[in-house]
């Protein structure tokens, strides 16, 4: 989209500043062919505006020859190439105007004169396609500067919405009742097992808190917070969930957006192995191949029961906070297929500065 | 052994804890005796069949047959207390004459107190169509996804689009589902209402039809038609049922 075309309100701006040059052109018209100032004025206004249009094309030679990725030479080829055609595409027609000129008594020897012009005129085409194409650079750099600060908005925005998100994981009224219930019933029946759940659901609402409000954490991370959720779930739904992980050593250094995997879980778990008198495996599996990093979580569930997996909201904030993160290079697919539901995030691998695991979670913070 | 104002109770839930959380405080009221302790929806619709409760305390958030779908296939009447997590129930909970609605957690008072309630429901409960509970089974607003019919012991649960055409018959209807009959307790009309009207449409006066079996139409004499569905079946069509196919068909 072009800068100036598509937007309204800036043709007025941008053809205003031709007029001076338009000017400049009068005045060498002057010297160069000793026209009159009507003549140099006549030949130069409709040239001027002309070639205002035809440099509004440069835009399209700067779009492809981007300064940051393109060589030197290809700028400079394709430049001088786009440059070239402009400049004699103007100057046939500044002498197909100066020979129809040529018919009105005010301008009669123009065209004897204009030889003079050529060389004039070519140095001018060219030195304002360069010019023209220095202002499509600025106007280039301008919006992705602009683009860079909307984005970084935009993640911020997601990022505190995860982070609101896991706020209201907390208080979730559902995970955290039946939380409850289950504690009052181990209470009685295993003073300890009741202990334990009470800790670990301290350390999960704790966590989850602490990890969101970073911009990334390892992998390891992001699993160990699952792990701590899965241990409660597991209380409550007994052997009907098992758990099934294949996590490769070298993929739990890798950096991931805080909290990008525990909606997933909780929608594997709720939408999936709840629907299931007879439970299931939930399958995590991640991997660190070729500069990739792989994730899969997967589980069945019961294609009969309406609220099925994926129609969730959490997914669509997973797949909102990698694209914007990674943009173009993250990657979720998910597939359902009979009674599996499948979520696959494929991120570049982004091995994490510091070490696996933090230290111990559970006092201050 | 037990005494006369006694009462047996079912208990149902699918999370562990909280099934052993509720039979740790039916021991400690007095006069309840836990006839059977169910994990699925499944297992409570035979367990009240087989032992004929006074009491059942029902989880409403269950694996493939909910609380609200056990009660519909159940074939006979029971005080029914629900218990859930999800305050948002509630409304539907009562629509269809639950004596109580318990939000877990909940302390063994508040148990007492759903227990003594269905005390004096007990015996002088409203009876209460099917077609309440059936509509009460679904979210307001929502077409019915899903149809629970009971045969003799089991419970079939069967899916509103596998349904081809439904029939009606003195006071029930009979569900056509992939050359099996199914009979359920209740009116076509009612039916109508529950399922998606941009799917079913009254073919005829006796006669509920899901449009994306029709494969053609036959004419075979004034005013009257039939409908021939992809599996070969011939249905009769009324005028008004023909204008409303087409219409719907476009």
């Amino acid at each position: 989209m072009h800068p100036i075309l598509t937007r309204s309100g800036r043709m007025g701006p941008y053809l205003a500043a031709w007029l001076p040059l338009a000017g400049v052109m009068a005045v060498l018209i002057r010297l160069a062919a000793g026209s009159s100032w009507v003549e140099a004025a006549t030949l130069a206004v409709p040239l001027a505006v002309v070639y205002a249009f035809i440099c509004l094309a440069a835009w399209y030679p700067c779009k492809a020859t981007p300064l940051r990725r393109a060589t030197l030479g290809q700028v400079i080829l394709t430049h001088a190439l786009a440059g070239a055609i402009s400049t004699v595409l103007w100057l046939f027609l500044a002498v197909t105007w100066a020979s129809l000129l040529e018919t009105y008594p005010p301008f009669v020897g123009v065209s004897e004169r204009f030889p003079r012009l050529v060389l004039v005129l070519l140095i001018t085409g060219l030195l304002l396609y360069t010019l023209a194409a220095v202002f499509h650079y600025l106007i280039i750099a301008f919006e992705d500067a602009r683009h860079a600060e909307t984005r970084e908005l935009e993640l911020r925005l997601l990022a505190r919405e995860a982070e609101l998100k896991a706020l209201r994981a907390q208080v979730d009224p559902h995970f955290l009742f039946n939380t409850m219930n289950s504690i009052a019933s181990l209470t009685t029946s295993d003073a300890r097992a009741a202990r334990e759940m009470c800790l670990t659901l301290a350390e999960f609402l704790r966590d989850s808190l602490r990890l969101g409000g970073r911009g990334s954490i390892p992998l390891a991370d992001e699993l160990a917070l699952a792990d701590k959720y899965l241990a409660i779930e597991r209380v409550r739904f007994g052997s009907r969930l098992r758990i099934e992980r294949h996590v490769d050593a070298d993929s739990e250094s890798c950096e991931v957006p805080p909290l990008i995997l525990q909606p997933l879980v909780e929608n594997a778990v709720s939408r999936g192995i709840a629907t299931l008198i007879d439970g299931g495996e939930l399958h995590i599996a991640a991997a660190h191949t070729g500069g990739r990093l792989t994730v899969v979580i997967e589980n069945p569930f019961d294609p009969s029961t309406p609220s099925s997996p994926g129609a969730g909201l959490g997914l669509d904030n997973v797949r909102a906070r990698i694209a914007a993160t990674y943009n173009d290079d993250g990657r979720v697919t998910v597939s359902k297929e009979g009674s599996r539901f499948r979520v696959e995030l494929d991120l570049p691998a982004e091995p994490t500065s510091r070490p696996g695991m933090p230290g111990p979670t559970g006092a201050g913070s | 052994m037990s005494e006369p104002d006694r009462l047996r109770a079912v208990i149902v839930d699918d999370e562990p804890p909280a099934l052993a959380l509720l039979r740790e405080y039916l021991a400690e009221l007095e006069g309840v005796e836990v006839v059977a302790e169910c994990g699925n929806g499944f297992a409570a619709v035979a367990a009240v069949s087989e032992h004929d409760p006074d009491l059942l305390l029902l989880d409403i958030q269950m694996p493939q047959l909910s609380g609200f779908e056990v009660l519909e296939a159940l074939d006979r009447e029971v005080a029914t207390v629900f218990i859930t997590a999800y305050d948002e129930h509630a409304v539907r909970a009562f629509e269809v004459h639950a004596v109580d609605y318990l939000l877990k957690p909940f302390g063994v008072e508040r148990l007492g107190l759903a227990v003594s309630r269905s005390r004096t429901r007990i015996g002088r409960g409203p009876a209460v169509a099917p077609a309440v509970l059936t509509a009460a089974a679904r979210p307001p607003g929502t077409p019915l996804a899903r149809i629970v019919v009971r045969e003799g012991a089991k419970v079939v649960v069967v899916p509103a689009a596998d349904i081809d055409w439904v029939e009606a018959a003195d006071d029930y209807v009979v569900l056509h589902v992939a050359g099996k009959a199914h009979r359920k307790q209740q009116t076509l009309a009612g039916l109508e209402t529950q399922l998606d009207p941009r799917s079913f449409v009254r073919a005829h006066r006796s006669i509920l039809l899901n449009v994306a079996r029709v494969s053609a139409f036959e004419q075979y004499a004034k005013d009257s038609r039939v409908a021939v569905l992809a599996d070969g079946t011939r249905l009769p069509v009324s005028r008004g049922g023909y204008a409303r196919l087409r219409h719907l068909l476009g």
